[in-house]
């Protein structure tokens, strides 16, 4: 759900058929019916953007029919804890809410402490604020009939999906979600996850073997990407970007230690100092020492709930805020919402630095259609880059395996890596400041900044090194050696690391584990599919996250057919487990989920902007005029831009009556600036399509191979359509319903395949991630007089 | 004993990686594709002297259940290839057999053929295989990547295949497996059905109705009433006269 | 008939492989010495990864003579096993491919051309436009008085293609300028 596994993760149907061989049931349920759709045992179509009210649906089935692994649920996740009194939810909104800055309180969601501070619990799940009680009553209003008109999936296939994927609440059993941009691209996007979190965690589905919700990361290395934070909000390792309100090195590490006063949770985040200090040390090297902070005040804080994101960027681009900037391996001309507006507002820099394999929509914006060159003032540079063939380095794959390439061939032409590029020019502004001096020197010239590009040796600076001569465990280190594990880890200035999720992946006794290659494994290893010793994984090697979930509280596997982990004569066999603590009946354990502040699973999840739990909301651009479950129509606190061009259709605009999806397939990558450049890929998908059902197309007048346009109140678009039975109409509110679907890999710079899909989508985002709802708006289609952008 | 392929349909995701893989291997130039006109994730069109192997698409509605059927089509390899006994009478030697392995193969003599010639070779094919390149000559077809097997590796289309929807081994091996496979589809799909086991070392293991894969997926769906034994009988007979 | 090396590669290159019974080892030469000439034989093999989704397909480069030949999946890797998508089976040609940009290319403001420039004079003027913008706009306080010595007016977008050390040296590198507006395809 949420994905289409088959198309652009096709490796990872592999394992998927596997299961199936093995008697497995795989469920498809998207909007379109695709090549996933084709090998599932069946395919059910729902409206784009009602995730969370089939989902809902399902947590009100799980719940009415007790089919939840109660000693899981009791034990391992939040479902005893008690809320606090200023909890509540009315009419689609949670408590807390101000209209005015379209936000909440989320201290109003707090739970109860006890006089030591700790969650107070029910474990037999009776009291009416325990997280149970709660839940249940949020999802009561989940019913069949609300559900089905909302989603158009009939009540039979409702029934279908909830009834055999609610059969894995039992010990013996697992089920797993696959899920990827389908979900997030919402103005619910996380709130859609949370959902399955939430039902995952009531089957008791997360921390063993073949369950999990597992995100079906669509990029090359965007694990690594995110992992080494390519992002605004955060800094590498997952901990909160310095803010305007945390002054200095002992304010952020204030704000940002977790503290919990239960003795049995072991939360992880209370090292964050030593993660902080040592990432510092490896930014400032020398220059960082615990008196002056380690160099803290010379990083940028950002404003506090300001949004840096690429929707926010392009929206001040539009607005001449922006100066300059570096897009590299992106095309945001193609791949970023409102194409027509971003197209405009890259002619407003003075000057941007591009690196590409070819030439794209983005680097060759100041040259697109219908402008004329001689208006654009943009300086470009366009950099030609190294192919992964073409250089050494790591990556991480969707399992947080850390793996190596090696170089094969030279760059071709006067190609470079990225990571020569940052160097060259970094180098040469160090050199400016050094010989002018200018505005806060000293942030960069304090930077221990390599002096050439040297993946091997930086791979190692990720992992860490002593800054002085230590002992860990009886064994010396001296001063520039590895650190063997994050647990080496310290805040003193002794140790240095670029991210602490990485600790242990480069170390004296085995040097770069992302170079190993065996496929050696225990037979309880083997009994599950673990390969402990290829490659490396984060966090310690551990491959599967929260694996103390999978035992009970004596450290027995629930399935003892599929174990993960277990408890043998004073120690833990299997799988690395979430900590080494001895099992919870001893007295001497630790709960399980041990990221989360108080040791458990959050069905309740209070640290979301959009409320503890999932509630369904229409996309921003929705074809109905009403939300069946509250007055609410629309997520009370998505996050839009409101520029002139930033047009938004009113719900069930009749010029506009049909829900467009939009997606990748395999055969291109993301915008495509890399895959239309091969030539055997363009060959297979040679031209932008919109797919429709035939009674759309009957009901349009248009033919299958026939020229459309595409039109959302943003903009047009011509596509050839492709009449096909996979999509299917859907009866929605009482009527008929139709979407349609297209991919975005197509632009301008390939000749006649057609240009930008996204000048039809909007810049609406989800407002914990702003990641855009590229997957539901409104749109009309028409027969095409003629075609100027696609070769007929 | 030559080799064979098991193409087993029901597994197959029409990934493409065996019709990009094919082009890789061979070096094959891409075809400018289109969609006007045509609305299908089937690109090429047609198999072509660039593709040697084409995953074909067909959907269609049945009692409110989508089927999309996906068929990685490409030559059979016949026992008794109809082409080679064509092309004999033109010219010996343009189609040859490799009887290490059972690879059926087109020479640099096929640019000897007319146009017409080459016509009455694909004709001959029950399975509308052969093409010719119009600048050359020559015709073209898979290959079975021979000089891979006899190097010890699979063919390209196999090797790359996620799904184990290409299999490729002795061929008895191979008749076996499909057997085993067809009596376990059997139960879900009761249409499914092995094309043309005996005639060619390209056997497909296919679930639906042949018409519903593709016009030639089965030999004897082009020739109605005769067996498949007779029909490969009847091609064979008049060459093998007049090669007499 | 016995194909050399170079015919065989021009063959095999040209688009039009028709292999002749001496290829074929059909009946004029041996079998062995057919396979000998296959044009992965002898070559060098390098690991790498498929650089599309994070499946993170390992794939093997064949090189001879610095030159890539042949790609294919890696058959030891325990998730792909050999296997690629049509995506990953194209490694071979989307190295290749002519489209690829050959030097760095320079548009001055207003120009309606590219012109070549040399990486050294590339850098040079990037890191002039950087400093500039940077001395020009960089905000040491906010309205409220807090110090934030953030760059607002300069950004970095992407990629998800780079690798892991690539992402750390680009993060530190932004962070230190004072880079706030900072995005790539995790977003998208």
């Amino acid at each position: 759900m949420g994905s289409n596994a088959a198309e652009h993760h096709p490796i990872s149907f592999k394992w998927v058929l596997q299961a199936k061989d093995k008697g497995a049931t795989v469920m498809h349920v998207d909007p379109k019916f695709s090549r996933t759709s084709a090998r599932s045992d069946f395919h059910v179509p729902l409206r784009s953007g009602t995730d969370i009210a089939f989902l809902g649906g399902m947590i009100k089935y799980i719940l009415d029919n007790e089919l939840f692994f109660k000693e899981y649920v009791v034990e391992y996740t939040n479902a005893s804890l008690i809320v606090g009194k200023d909890y509540g939810f009315e009419d689609g909104l949670f408590s807390g809410y101000d209209a005015k800055t379209r936000s909440y309180d989320k201290s109003k969601w707090g739970f109860e402490l006890d006089a030591d501070g700790v969650p107070k619990r029910d474990k037999s799940l009776k009291h009416p604020r325990c997280v149970y009680q709660l839940m249940k009553k949020h999802y009561s209003r989940y019913g069949i009939d609300a559900v089905s008109s909302t989603t158009g999936v009939s009540a039979e296939n409702l029934l279908k999906v909830y009834k055999e994927f609610a059969a894995t609440g039992r010990a013996d059993k697992a089920g797993t979600i696959m899920y990827a941009l389908g979900w997030t691209q919402h103005t619910v996007g996380v709130q859609n996850i949370r959902s399955a979190g939430i039902i995952q965690l009531l089957l008791g589905n997360i921390g063993v073997a073949g369950g999990g919700i597992n995100a079906l990361r669509g990029e090359p290395n965007v694990q690594g990407s995110t992992d080494h934070t390519l992002l605004y909000h955060i800094i590498p390792g997952y901990m909160a970007m310095p803010n305007n309100e945390w002054q200095t090195y002992d304010d952020y590490v204030k704000a940002n230690t977790p503290v919990s006063n239960d003795p049995m949770s072991a939360n992880w985040w209370q090292h964050k100092p030593k993660y902080f200090a040592s990432l510092l040390k490896a930014w400032f090297g020398e220059n960082a020492t615990p008196e002056n902070g380690f160099c803290y005040e010379y990083l940028p804080k950002i404003e506090k709930g300001e949004d840096y994101s690429y929707m926010y960027l392009f929206d001040r681009m539009y607005e001449n805020k922006i100066r300059g900037g570096i897009i590299i391996g992106l095309n945001p001309m193609n791949s970023v919402p409102n194409s027509n507006k971003v197209r405009k507002a890259l002619d407003n820099l003075d000057w941007l630095v591009t690196s590409e394999l070819h030439h794209s929509e983005t680097t060759d914006n100041w040259k697109r259609p219908g402008v004329d060159p001689k208006t654009v003032k943009t300086e470009v540079f366009l950099l030609p880059s190294a192919h992964r063939l073409e250089k050494e380095g790591s990556v991480t794959n969707s399992g947080r395996w850390l793996l190596w390439h090696y170089k094969a061939i030279e760059p071709a032409f006067e190609a470079k890596p990225f990571g020569d590029m940052f160097v060259g020019f970094m180098k040469r502004v160090q050199e400016l400041y050094r010989k002018e001096g200018g505005t806060l020197p000293e942030a960069v010239l304090k930077l221990d900044y390599p002096d050439r590009y040297d993946p091997e040796e930086l791979c190692a600076k990720i992992n860490g090194r002593f800054t002085k001569d230590t002992v860990v465990k009886g064994k010396k280190y001296r001063k520039g050696q590895l650190v063997p594990s994050f647990t080496a880890l310290a805040d003193d200035g002794s140790t240095s690391s670029l991210n602490w999720l990485y600790a242990g992946s480069y170390t004296e006794e085995d040097g770069n584990k992302a170079k190993r290659r065996s496929t050696s494994q225990t037979p309880m290893q083997a009994n599950i599919g673990l390969f402990p010793k290829w490659a490396w994984c984060w966090p310690v090697n551990r491959r599967i996250l929260y694996n103390r979930a999978s035992v009970d509280l004596n450290g027995k596997p629930y399935n003892p057919e599929k174990a993960v982990i277990e408890w043998k004569d004073g120690k833990w066999v299997g799988d690395v487990p979430d900590g080494g603590w001895p099992p919870m009946a001893t007295g001497k354990g630790r709960y399980p989920f041990i990221m989360s502040k108080h040791g458990f699973g959050q069905i309740y999840g209070p640290g979301r902007q959009d409320g503890p739990f999932s509630e369904h909301y229409e996309p921003v651009e929705t074809p109905v005029a009403r939300n069946m479950f509250s007055k609410q129509l629309n997520s009370p606190v998505y996050k839009y831009v409101s520029s002139e061009m930033d047009k938004l259709s009113a719900p069930a605009d009749p010029n506009y009556p049909i829900v467009l999806t939009t997606y990748s397939l395999t055969e291109h990558w993301c915008g495509g600036g890399e895959t239309r450049n091969i030539p055997n890929l363009l060959e297979a998908e040679p031209q932008l399509y919109v797919e429709m059902s035939p009674e759309l197309a009957e009901e349009k007048g248009i033919a299958n191979g026939d020229g459309v346009i595409v039109e959302s109140v943003r903009g047009r678009v011509e596509a050839i359509a492709m009449v096909t039975v996979r999509m299917r109409p859907l009866r929605v509110h009482g009527r008929i319903i139709h979407e349609i679907g297209m991919p975005f890999c197509f632009g301008w710079t390939t000749p006649g395949t057609g240009d930008a899909t996204n000048r039809l989508t909007p810049s609406v985002g989800d407002p914990n991630t702003t990641i855009p709802e590229y997957k539901a708006c409104c749109v009309n289609v028409r027969k095409a007089d003629r075609l100027t952008e696609l070769a007929t | 004993m030559p080799k064979s392929f098991l193409i087993d349909t029901s597994r197959c995701t029409a990934c493409r990686g065996c019709q990009i893989a094919c082009k890789e291997w061979h070096e094959l130039p891409a075809n400018k594709t289109t969609q006007y006109g045509w609305g299908s994730h089937q690109n090429p069109q047609d198999l072509n002297a660039n593709n040697y192997k084409l995953v074909r698409f067909s959907e269609h509605l049945e009692d409110g259940v989508v089927r999309w059927n996906f068929f990685p089509d490409q030559c059979r390899h016949c026992v008794e290839p109809p082409c080679r006994d064509m092309a004999d009478m033109v010219q010996e030697g343009a189609i040859v057999r490799d009887d290490k392995t059972g690879a059926v193969l087109f020479t640099e003599k096929t640019a000897m053929f007319s146009p017409e010639q080459f016509e009455e070779v694909r004709q001959a094919c029950p399975y509308n295989i052969p093409r010719r390149n119009d600048a050359t000559g020559m015709m073209h077809k898979c290959t079975m990547c021979n000089e891979r097997i006899h190097g010890g590796m699979l063919p390209a289309c196999v090797k790359v295949c996620p799904t184990g929807t290409m299999q490729f081994g002795e061929r008895d091996e191979m008749l076996q497996l499909a057997r085993t496979r067809l009596k376990r589809l059997k139960r879900d799909w009761p249409n499914a059905m092995l094309a043309d086991p005996e005639d060619v070392n390209v056997i497909y293991l296919l679930t639906d109705k042949p018409e519903n894969y593709h016009e030639y997926s089965v030999a004897s769906n082009t020739f109605g009433p005769m067996s498949k034994k007779q029909f490969f009988a009847a091609l064979a007979r008049p060459f093998r006269a007049m090669k007499a | 008939m016995k194909l050399d090396r170079r015919r065989f590669m021009k063959l095999a290159g040209s688009g039009a492989a028709c292999l002749s019974l001496g290829q074929l080892g059909v009946s004029l030469a041996p079998v062995k010495a057919y396979a000998a000439e296959m044009k992965i034989s002898g070559a060098k093999e390098v690991v790498t990864v498929c650089p599309f989704c994070s499946v993170s397909c390992h794939v093997i480069g064949y090189v001879k003579d610095g030159k890539l030949v042949n790609t294919e999946g890696d058959p030891d890797y325990p998730i792909n096993e050999g296997a690629l998508c049509a995506k990953g089976a194209a490694m071979f040609t989307m190295t290749t491919s002519h489209h690829r940009l050959q030097k760095p290319l320079y548009r001055a403001p207003y120009s309606d051309t590219w012109e070549e420039k040399s990486w050294e004079w590339m850098f040079d003027r990037i890191a002039r436009r950087i400093k500039d913008t940077r001395d020009k706009d960089l905000i040491l306080k906010n309205g409220k008085g807090d110090t934030v010595n953030r760059l607002e007016s300069m950004f970095l977008l992407g990629t998800s293609h780079a690798g892991n050390e690539e992402c750390a040296i680009a993060h530190q590198a932004m962070r230190g300028l004072g880079v706030v507006h900072m995005d790539h395809q995790a977003r998208i």
